[in-house]
């Protein structure tokens, strides 16, 4: 049984169909990346599966249970983690504070604690700037605040929404390093992303979502490998 | 000069009592909720009932009035705002309904004559040539301390910042699994029992009559928009800003001429700095 299995997931946004059935499978502890062009639908799929858009039809069955009933914040209980587009940091709060808000449904006090420590050690540079507010951060370090508020509450699958745009090309490494550290520390991570090329070196299985559609799907080296999926994504 | 300063710290506490409550729900929720003025007429008219038809003692009646009011706005919150709240304009409608029909109901009730509500304290303190009457008193330091347990309660606890985090970024509280409509019925009991303990404060020494509704809500809003909606230490210092400035003008010129000063201070707000004086930008 897969970590996580969508199957006929179908959104519309008003009248707009963007979802269109959507297949999908994430084994624990896997990095899956979603690659599709803009208005494909991609954040709608990570929406949609962490609950924050109402699904038309679909089901999203998550460690063996349906949550395609539940509440956003029942989502989160359950062990999904949403790293949105955009990052959505608590701007005038402390990054201490938008970290500690990521455990908001934990009670184990020593346990969060160890956590902090752990985004600190993955992000040093987070430690430094503890007790400065988020909206004085750089983007970068914004999006390593996203990153380390969702891991604060233990998710067993990270959804992380385009975690590069808008960020140095050094930073851009820093953050895909961290990401790899913490699929490797037992984390499943559904990606969207996009840059490509990164997604192809970070990713084991790759879906190309078209239209609201999954147009192919498999193994990154073997996507890698497909002339025309070079063509369109890498473009080589 | 002392009355000056003892009295407009009296009005700014009143106002800042009404003011805060208005600008927390919609800071958080987005709710223009033009039914704060009922809150607090409402808390006004459970206190007139509690002690002057039922004989309650002052302090109970006090504290049951400010519970039931909050029990109400949770129950607007619940039934009336929820279901609308895809659209700002009908939420703003449906204040507007369950202010009017606070109106009519007190009116239905209790008839259009004022009411009066017996005050805490009869006594009056005389310093320095000055005598004020001690239920003023009790509603400055009340509504003081009011304030200041609000904003340790919003710093201090694990509500405070789910309310904060709510306040400041919707999606993001969602994502780390803060329960929105749970946070908004408590913000909204906390909004409607503030208003209500400025109603149960001021009645015996304002008017309790149906339309008491009216001047509370203008004067929130003033207030707010003067300080910025949605910023709690903005609306504290346009409270204090109007309650001195009308109490100079008041002194100075005529008390017939109180009215004009916050119509004034909002025209000049929205002219020069629409965000207000702490907002972080525009709400209109």
């Amino acid at each position: 049984m897969a970590l996580l299995e969508v199957s006929g997931l179908v959104v519309h946004y008003g009248k707009a169909l963007a979802l269109d059935g959507v297949e999908m499978r994430i084994e624990a502890g896997e990095l899956v990346a979603v690659l599709g062009p803009n208005g494909a639908g991609k954040s709608t799929l990570l929406k949609a599966i962490s609950r924050a858009l109402p699904a038309s039809a679909g089901r999203l069955v998550f460690r063996e249970k349906a949550i395609d009933a539940l509440a956003v914040h029942e989502v989160v209980a359950a062990g999904i983690g949403h790293c949105p587009e955009g990052r959505h940091l608590f701007s005038d709060l402390s990054v201490r504070k938008n970290l500690l808000l990521g455990a908001y449904l934990r009670g184990d006090k020593a346990a969060i604690a160890a956590d902090l420590e752990h985004v600190f050690a993955l992000f040093p540079v987070l430690r430094e700037r503890q007790h400065q507010l988020a909206a004085t951060l750089s983007g970068g370090e914004q999006q390593m605040v996203a990153i380390g508020r969702a891991l604060m509450g233990r998710p067993a699958l990270l959804l992380l929404d385009e975690p590069s745009v808008g960020i140095a090309p050094r930073l851009k490494e820093v953050l895909f390093d961290a990401i790899r550290q913490i699929q490797t520390a037992g984390t499943a991570i559904l990606l969207v992303e996009q840059d490509a090329s990164v997604a192809f070196r970070v990713a084991s299985r790759i879906y190309l979502l078209e239209h609201g559609r999954i147009v192919r799907e498999g193994r990154s080296a073997d996507l890698a490998g497909d002339d025309d999926v070079r063509q369109i994504y890498l473009g080589i | 000069m002392l009355s000056i300063l003892v009295y407009g710290a009296v009005t700014s506490a009143i106002y800042a009592m009404l003011a805060v409550g208005f600008t927390l729900i919609f800071g958080v929720a987005g709710v223009l909720n033009l039914a704060h003025g009922a809150f607090y007429g409402l808390g006004a008219y459970a206190a007139y009932v509690l002690t002057a038809r039922l004989g309650w003692p002052l302090f109970p009646a006090a504290i049951t009035a400010v519970a039931a009011v909050a029990l109400f706005g949770v129950a607007v919150e619940r039934w009336l705002i929820r279901p609308l709240r895809h659209s700002a304009l009908a939420v703003l409608m449906i204040t507007i309904a369950v202010g009017l029909l606070f109106e009519q109901a007190m009116y239905l009730l209790f008839g259009s004559e004022a009411r009066n509500v017996p005050a805490f304290i009869n006594a009056t303190w005389g310093f320095a040539g000055l005598d004020i009457g001690g239920q003023r008193l009790l509603t400055l330091v009340v509504g003081a301390a009011i304030i200041l347990t609000l904003w340790l309660f919003i710093q201090g606890t694990r509500l405070g910042a789910a309310i904060l985090a709510l306040s400041q970024d919707r999606e993001g509280a969602l994502y780390v699994g803060i329960p929105a409509d749970r946070i908004y019925a408590v913000v909204m009991a906390i909004s409607a029992a503030i208003a209500a303990a400025a109603g149960v404060l001021t009645a015996p020494f304002l008017t309790v009559q149906p339309t008491m509704d009216l001047l509370p809500m203008i004067k929130a809003f003033s207030i707010v928009i003067v300080g910025g909606l949605g910023s709690i230490p903005g609306s504290i210092l346009a409270a204090l800003l109007l309650g001195y400035s009308e109490t100079i003008v008041a002194y100075a010129i005529s008390p017939a001429w109180t009215e004009i000063v916050s119509l004034v201070a909002v025209l000049l707000t929205l002219i020069l700095r629409p965000a207000g004086l702490l907002g972080k930008r525009a709400a209109f």
